[in-house]
């Protein structure tokens, strides 16, 4: 069978691509998944006035 | 085996959710009382003596902080057997309320890493007791592991060395008091601004603000450098013991075997006459202007000179190696510390991973950087506080564990069983028929007999008491390792 249509049928041109910095394709733009920093998340679940509320006795 | 005996005492901070310091004492009690493992009571008071001091006479009492007095004032205290309770867990420790602290006395030791091991379990027992009081009360409780409470209140972290009366304090104190001031370089825990003397954002040391005296008895107030208790908990003619309470409650394993190596060393060159020959200008000034030396020059002065902290503790690494005092055990602990030296110098990050106060000062930098936060606001103190909390789902000094920030606490067995071991042995195995219990002996009941047994501090016990099959036999085997 030929598909002759196919074969002649001039191409759409291509939309102009927007290029890297080094003329290369940009990655997609993805949200990049946030690396867990489980010292940070400590970080913020210390109470900030802990401190002031804290009162103790003298000891030795 | 180092002959020098060794502990730690540690007490903890204490926060009750809707509760303060007037109630202290009564929430201490019940918190060591809500303890819910097995451990034994009846310690015996007999042999304590607070009140003597090593330089020859006795004080008629301690003085108190006036701060506290006005929190009994219009109080009816109840007797003290009310306000007091104590335990002695199976590993030979103790377990009490020192006023209105959980503290954990750890049991005598001939190795620095047995002691530091001791103190880390300890903080298991600690966390044991305030869970099953929060469970019991229903209230928001937690526990500290440091020394102040940023408002001008501080309670210690106490060493005990048990060394021969022969030597006489002024050797003692001339040999020990430079190591005090120094090693906090590599020992310190941090503690972020001060409470009393000169300003600073952060400092080495939790107890430096709280020291007025070079030397005398007092714990709770006029608090000296160097603390000259005479209560050996062992025959008071043949030893003394040194109750050293300048150094911090240290949550670094390290840093606890660390303080503990450096005061040995000092002592064991003292015994033989040969410990340097520092004479600080002024020890309470010089603990305070190392601790809070933003520079990390660290100098100290003499009577006439200066010198450095770095410059004190190599000289006492160097004699140590000069009259070869340092056994296979102490080797690598005189290494590190050398080697600390160095970093302290060249590479602070590096040093950050192995002393406490390097690693919360970098944590406390981080909060405030992120939090776009001055020195002074209080929110820091609250993440110093956080480092101390001794709960693992809630410390940040977990935190910097479990993400490899900081080195993770190691042990090996100890090599030599102290007297300590034997108390935890009669508590584990015999308790049934024990009927007191101090540092220094044991009283047993035997067909209605009471049966005291004396430990001398000063020999390794076999391992073999541990066997015994029955009470009679464990007595026996223990008389005969005490009457060979």
């Amino acid at each position: 069978m030929i598909q002759s249509d196919r074969l002649t049928r001039p191409g759409q041109p291509e939309p102009a691509r927007k290029t890297g910095e080094d003329g290369g394709p940009n990655a997609p733009k993805l949200e990049r998944p946030v690396a867990p920093n489980p010292l940070k998340d400590r970080l913020k679940k210390v109470d900030p006035d802990q401190a002031k509320k804290y009162r103790q006795r003298s000891g030795q | 085996m180092n002959p020098i005996l060794c502990g730690i005492e540690t007490e903890y901070g204490l926060w009750i959710e809707g509760r303060g310091p007037g109630e202290q004492i009564e929430d201490a009690t019940e918190v060591v009382r809500s303890y819910p493992n097995p451990c034994y009571v009846g310690w015996d008071y007999r042999f304590e003596s607070p009140r003597a001091d090593m330089r020859g006479f006795s004080v008629e009492h301690l003085a108190v902080d006036p701060e506290d007095l006005k929190y009994d004032a219009c109080k009816q205290l109840p007797p003290a057997h009310i306000l007091r309770a104590d335990r002695v867990l199976p590993d030979g420790s103790r377990f009490y309320n020192d006023h209105g602290h959980p503290e954990i006395a750890t049991r005598e030791c001939f190795s620095v890493d047995e002691a530091a091991q001791c103190d880390l379990d300890g903080e298991q027992v600690v966390l044991a007791a305030v869970q099953a009081y929060a469970a019991r009360t229903g209230l928001n409780v937690k526990a500290y592991k440091n020394n102040t409470d940023f408002h001008g209140a501080s309670y210690g972290t106490h060493e005990s060395y048990l060394v021969p009366r022969s030597l006489e304090f002024a050797e003692l104190f001339h040999a020990v008091t430079p190591m005090l001031v120094a090693r906090q370089i590599l020992t310190g825990a941090g503690k972020v601004g001060r409470e009393h003397g000169s300003p600073c954002d952060f400092q080495l040391s939790q107890r430096a603000d709280f020291f007025s005296e070079a030397a005398n008895v007092e714990t709770l107030f006029r608090r000296p450098v160097f603390n000259t208790r005479d209560e050996p908990h062992a025959e008071p003619e043949a030893w003394r013991r040194l109750h050293v309470i300048s150094g911090d409650a240290n949550r670094m394993q390290s840093c606890t075997r660390r303080k503990m190596f450096l005061i040995r060393l000092a002592i064991q060159l003292a015994l033989i006459g040969e410990a340097p020959k520092w004479r600080l200008a002024d020890p309470v000034r010089a603990f305070e202007s190392v601790s809070k030396d933003a520079k990390f020059d660290f100098r100290v002065e003499l009577d006439g000179n200066w010198t450095t902290a770095y410059e004190i503790i190599e000289s006492y690494l160097s004699a140590a190696e000069r009259f070869d005092l340092v056994s296979s055990e102490e080797r690598p602990l005189l290494d590190k510390s050398r080697h600390l030296l160095s970093l302290l110098k060249s590479d602070y990050d590096t040093f950050s991973r192995h002393v406490d106060w390097a690693a919360k000062r970098n944590l406390v930098e981080m909060y405030r950087e992120e939090e776009g936060l001055s020195w002074g606001d209080a929110s820091l103190q609250a993440v110093d506080l956080a480092y101390a909390d001794i709960d693992p789902a809630e410390s940040l000094y977990q935190a910097l564990v479990d993400s490899d920030q900081v080195e993770a606490a190691s042990f090996s067995p100890p090599q030599f069983l102290s007297r300590g071991v034997v108390r935890a042995a009669a508590v584990s195995n015999w308790s049934s028929y024990l009927r007191q219990v101090s540092w220094r002996a044991l009283t047993f009941e035997i067909d209605g007999q009471l049966k005291p047994v004396e430990l001398r501090p000063d020999i390794a016990y076999p391992a073999t008491l541990w066997e015994a099959r029955n009470v009679n036999e464990f007595i026996s085997l223990l008389e005969g390792v005490l009457s060979p």
